[in-house]
């Protein structure tokens, strides 16, 4: 592990710590802290950015997991998240509480995204892409037409989460909820990532050749991938879904799997961290576009209307200037800021 | 040492004129307070940017025009409105971020726009209640049971697809049993109505001789309309939007179809003209409004205010949801305080309420919210809409959010 000088490990299981040092628990302890105490100083509007943002980081993370950690690209994953949507709500009409219809929602898609990753034992990089997206376009299908089950074009309702009599109805509430699942999906990824099966997901990844000659069952490790993978991103759809209140099948469309791929391509491919920051960038870039033509509307009418015309060109733009310049990713550049910061004034 | 002796003819000269000052500042402030104008916030969910801006746009212009003019005229006795406009650019989450940020900003109602922001918000704006007036003219949205907060201003679009065929059965239909196909995408919106219109078709005693999709963004739509030429439908319901019913009209008339298509109210609008100009002529267009040139107050008074540059219909139902709205605001405003619930009782007291003939006159009911059965067809001729007047269906209550 990268650390900065003068820190020394004595035992594995002190170089094993996600935290290390006492100014980065500190650091952390301060950024959670706050993080807990943002609902009590921000309105209902920022609390809501706030949820979303947690939601997508569990679909980020999970998606990290199967494209960033073991290389299997998946244009299917806003379909896995829109499958723990509809199975959250399906088990809630039939009356199942909150926590067992969340584990329910990821079972489900689990067995969904492992049953659309078998063709990945034959298929890979592009090719998979193409099977991933045919996933994507038969659930879509699924949704919009298996009406007893989705409710069909006119959706389902679904009621506001509630554990032991406490109604989840509120957005302070849904964020304590949502954040909780959050941190658990990163610590889950992040310790997946260090046990044996991350380490393999790794190998399948940088040569499946040699994976298998080191003793990596392909297939059972891929599968693995998608179901540990599809569990999240249900988990992450059930959420979506208890917050909204109101499901139908235009949300879980491509458009989701590609803003998922551009979070983890932002923030940086195989990397927990980077997938959360790569989360927190997408969803809050068209806010803060918005507010950039909000801001501009009073100075240059005319440049707020036309970075409201461009806005969907920035989604791309921003994707395209990041492969780039940032391959990478944010957590790269978080890297980089880091060191500076351990070398400063001495930078060379 | 200074002294000073006041007399008490003085002290109570003192006190009459600190009285009077304080009387006449109290009067000044409350003569000030008399004629200071209530703001009363409402959000504008608008698709400026995105998959539907071609259309979104005009509504859009439509509604704020209309908030404009509302505030000029004084239509809510001290009370102005204050539109707070977001483009969500036909994104479910950013229109669930605005919604809250609304909300936030002190919202009492709300101009939707398409489906998926619609019935994202259901859910919430029952729970918030806080009344919403959109574009999205799913027949599932008029049954309080399932959405008490929503409510629009057009025929749903069930009755509207009954409506066309009432008229063909009524008015153009040669046998006892016409051949009737559909065409619609394989989407919510294609989907919204179908149930409802292959039921009525049966029920008039139509033929349904086939059922093709056509996707929103198709560019060739041959395959579908040549597996219909097979069975020579004599009429064709086309759901899409207009540039999709472009292609399908093109396509059909280098079959050389004889068909009589139906175009529902996102299906062609005055785009239809320049996209395919001679093959949508003959066809019937339904809507939910009188177009610009229409001989109406409403229309009169949009012509004026635009200068006569020609608005689409879409503007001009952006115009009277919210010219609806604002009339629900100050019924609310007439009976104390301006609330959610105030204006969705103000809603539901609506009876035959007309937007200065903007669109067939609404009416809301509190276990009923389909604003009317009116349907106005137009026949598309010569790059112009021809009115054929308007099919008004009975209120069933069996149709009820079906």
């Amino acid at each position: 592990m990268q650390t900065k000088c003068g820190v020394f490990f004595e035992s594995y299981r002190e170089e094993a710590r996600l935290l290390v040092g006492g100014f980065q628990k500190s650091r952390f302890a301060a950024f959670f802290l706050l993080l807990l105490a943002s609902p009590w100083f921000l309105n209902n509007y920022h609390v809501s950015v706030l949820i979303f943002i947690n939601i997508a980081i569990i679909a980020a993370v999970s998606l990290n997991v199967l494209t960033g950690a073991c290389g299997q690209i998946s244009l299917g994953h806003g379909a896995f998240v829109g499958v723990g949507a509809y199975a959250a709500a399906y088990f809630g009409f039939q009356g199942v509480p909150f926590l067992p219809g969340l584990l329910l929602a990821g079972v489900a898609a689990a067995i969904v995204g492992a049953f659309f990753g078998i063709p990945s034992l034959r298929l890979k990089g592009i090719y998979l892409a193409i099977s991933t997206l045919a996933a994507q376009l038969i659930l879509e299908y699924v949704f919009l037409h298996w009406d007893a089950v989705t409710g069909g074009s006119n959706g389902m309702p679904v009621d506001s989460p509630s554990i032991a009599g406490f109604a989840f109805d509120t957005d302070r509430s849904m964020f304590y909820l949502t954040l909780f699942f959050a941190v658990l999906a990163v610590l889950v990824a992040s310790n997946v990532m260090r046990t044996r099966f991350g380490r393999a997901f790794i190998a399948i990844r940088d040569h499946y050749l040699s994976a298998e000659i080191v003793g990596v069952d392909l297939f059972r490790f891929k599968l693995l991938a998608f179901a540990f993978s599809s569990f999240m991103a249900g988990v992450a759809g059930a959420l979506w879904a208890h917050y909204t209140m109101y499901i139908t099948p235009e949300p879980f469309a491509i458009t989701l799997s590609i803003s998922y791929l551009a979070m983890i391509i932002i923030g940086g491919l195989g990397s927990v961290q980077g997938a959360v920051f790569g989360a927190i960038f997408i969803t809050i870039l068209p806010e803060a576009l918005g507010y950039l033509a909000d801001g501009l509307s009073g100075v240059f009418p005319e440049v707020s209307s036309y970075l409201l015309a461009a806005k969907e060109g920035v989604f791309g733009l921003v994707l395209v200037l990041f492969l780039i310049f940032e391959p990478e990713g944010l957590n790269h550049r978080w890297k980089l800021f880091k060191s500076y910061w351990k070398l400063y004034p001495f930078a060379h | 040492m200074f002294e000073r002796t006041v007399k008490k003819s003085n002290v109570a000269a003192l006190r009459a004129g600190f009285a009077a000052a304080v009387l006449a500042v109290a009067m000044l402030l409350g003569a000030g307070a008399a004629h200071a104008e209530k703001a009363v916030k409402i959000g504008v969910i608008s698709d400026l940017s995105g998959a539907t801006s071609a259309v979104g746009v005009p509504y859009a212009e439509g509604v704020m025009d209309a908030v404009k003019y509302l505030n000029e005229i004084g239509y809510i006795p001290g009370v102005t409105i204050e539109a707070m406009q977001v483009d969500y650019a036909y994104n479910v989450q950013q229109a669930l971020s605005a919604y809250k940020k609304f909300k936030s900003q002190g919202m009492v109602a709300l101009q939707g726009w398409g489906s998926g922001d619609t019935e994202a918000l259901v859910s919430f704006v029952a729970r918030d209640e806080i009344p919403v007036l959109s574009a999205s003219y799913s027949a599932h949205l008029t049954d309080p049971k399932k959405a008490p907060y929503n409510f629009f201003i057009s025929a749903d679009y069930s009755t509207q697809l009954r409506a066309a065929l009432k008229y063909i059965k009524e008015e153009l239909a040669e046998s006892d049993a016409p051949k009737l196909a559909f065409i619609y995408p394989d989407n919510p919106y294609g989907l919204a109505p179908m149930e409802a219109g292959r039921e009525y078709a049966r029920e008039l005693g139509f033929e349904i001789v086939g059922e093709e999709n056509v996707d929103l963004k198709a560019m060739d739509a041959t395959s579908q309309l040549l597996a219909l030429q097979k069975v020579q439908p004599e009429f064709v319901w086309v759901g899409g939007t207009t540039p999709s019913t472009a292609v399908i009209m093109k396509d059909a008339a280098k079959l050389g179809m004889k068909a009589t298509f139906f175009t529902n109210i996102w299906g062609a609008d005055e785009n239809i003209f320049k996209l395919a100009p001679q093959a949508s002529s003959g066809s019937i267009s339904l809507q939910a409004s009188v177009t610009y040139d229409a001989d109406t107050e409403g229309a009169r008074l949009i012509r004026e205010r635009t200068g006569g540059a020609y608005q689409m219909t879409h503007f001009i139902r952006g115009f009277a949801s919210m010219y609806v709205m604002a009339e629900a605001i100050r019924l609310a405003a007439e009976q104390g305080e301006i609330t959610g619930p105030a204006i969705k009782d103000a809603l539901e007291s609506l009876r035959d309420f007309d937007p200065l003939g903007l669109t067939p006159p609404v009416s809301f009911y509190e276990d009923d919210h389909r604003p009317n059965m009116a349907v106005t067809l137009y026949r598309i001729e010569d790059g112009a809409f021809v009115d054929l007047g308007t099919q008004t269906l009975e209120r069933k209550k069996e149709w009820l959010g079906k």
